[in-house]
């Protein structure tokens, strides 16, 4: 179910021009230590080379 | 259509007679010329009241689901053992038993709590288009004959082609007939152009990213924030919505652009699989904003990626209450 609401979200995301691939969905078990560095490391470089989000962000003040 | 209204009142008054509704819930002539507005029949001397034409725009499911809520609250207090039905009758095309069929298969009633009059639909005027087709002239009296609106306005008489103005869910409607119902007024109506139904979002999803968010920043800056979409919407039917808690705020109340935008978003995306197409919060829309380019997509990634069209089917399960191992997409998932 989760991977059904996130295929539609990150799709939706792209559509409406929001950069959908800041949305990073995987499944990590609480076993796999090694993988779970490898997704974190993974995800922070893609989100690093992609830069500061600008889009439906709220500037208070 | 005449011939349907007059059968339809007289299915209204025998189920009122006969008790097997306690409220029809219909389209009566509206205050203004040209227009429809949903009513509620208890009695069967009221029936005649009742219309269906091109203008009945509102989607109904949403006051049947209204009713139940309202006299399930009722009952909470009362025994178990002496609690009542309440079957509310509905005068319902393609759409509105669609939405019924969400509501059901998402459990906010059973099938015997409400008793559907079918009927063909085949499409309904779009007021604010019509009113663009006439030059912005006020509408003086109308009236609908042989697929001609005529209309005597305020810049003289005038003709409009029904076709022309159509809403545009209806013009590319797949179900203009009802799926489910208990008494079937009429024959069937024929297909509109469902092979169209996506041709919008296909223009739109050719666009660049940046020319995307131009529009969807452009259309949600019209936004007021009035409510009225998620009002007439069936498929909204929280008792709280999450624009209105406060613990956790999920989005600002102000007129800030951000939170209007993440409101949109936000309810835009809770109708994955549940919406309908029937346009009544496009119709609603006092601003004008072009929800339906953004609903459209979500129904057109349900399908594509499920295989589902929300509510065509009292078997199917909502699409995002399941999923298939073998058949959903998968390129979304992150693998490293």
């Amino acid at each position: 179910m989760a991977r059904r609401k996130f295929a539609t979200l990150k799709s939706f995301l792209n559509y409406v021009g929001v950069e959908g691939d800041r949305t990073i969905f995987t499944w990590v078990s609480a076993s796999e230590g090694d993988r779970w560095a490898q997704v974190i490391k993974g995800a922070t470089e893609k989100i690093k080379a992609l830069g500061p989000a600008n889009k439906m962000v709220k500037h208070i003040g | 259509m005449e011939n349907i209204e007059t059968k339809l009142r007289e299915e209204a008054k025998r189920l009122l007679l006969e008790k097997k509704a306690e409220v029809i819930i219909g389209y009566e002539k509206g205050t203004l010329p040209l227009t429809a507005t949903p009513c509620f029949i208890t009695k069967p001397e009221e029936a005649d009241k009742l219309v269906w034409n091109n203008l009945c725009t509102q989607n109904l499911a949403k006051f049947v689901h209204d009713l139940i809520t309202q006299h399930k609250n009722s009952q909470k207090r009362v025994k178990p053992e002496d609690r009542k039905r309440k079957v509310i009758g509905v005068v319902a095309r393609g759409c509105t038993t669609r939405s019924m069929i969400i509501h059901l298969q998402e459990r906010q009633y059973e099938r015997e709590d409400v008793c559907i009059i079918g009927v063909p639909c085949d499409g309904y005027v779009d007021g604010k288009g019509l009113k663009v087709k006439i030059g912005g002239a006020d509408i003086i009296d109308g009236a609908i004959e042989g697929g001609q609106i005529q209309m005597k306005t305020s810049d003289g008489d005038k003709t409009v082609a029904l076709k022309e103005v159509l809403a545009d869910c209806c013009a590319t409607c797949r179900f203009n007939n009802p799926i489910i119902s208990d008494v079937m007024i009429g024959s069937a109506a024929p297909p509109m152009n469902p092979d169209a139904e996506y041709e919008e979002v296909n223009a739109f999803e050719a666009k660049s990213m940046e020319e995307r968010w131009a529009y969807f920043t452009r259309e949600m800056d019209k936004c007021m924030r009035c409510n009225a979409c998620r009002q007439a919407c069936p498929s909204c039917y929280c008792p709280t919505c999450f624009v209105e808690q406060s613990q956790p705020q999920w989005v600002g109340i102000g007129e800030d652009q951000t939170d209007t935008q993440v409101f949109q978003f936000m309810r835009l995306y809770h109708m994955v699989g549940r919406c309908v197409d029937c346009g009544s919060c496009v119709a609603v829309c006092p601003m004008g904003v072009d929800l339906r380019k953004f609903l459209k997509k979500l129904d057109k990634d349900c399908f594509e990626f499920f295989g589902n069209r929300a509510g065509s089917s009292m078997e199917d399960m909502p699409p995002l209450g399941k999923f298939d191992e073998h058949h959903d997409k998968g390129d979304f998932v992150y693998n490293p």
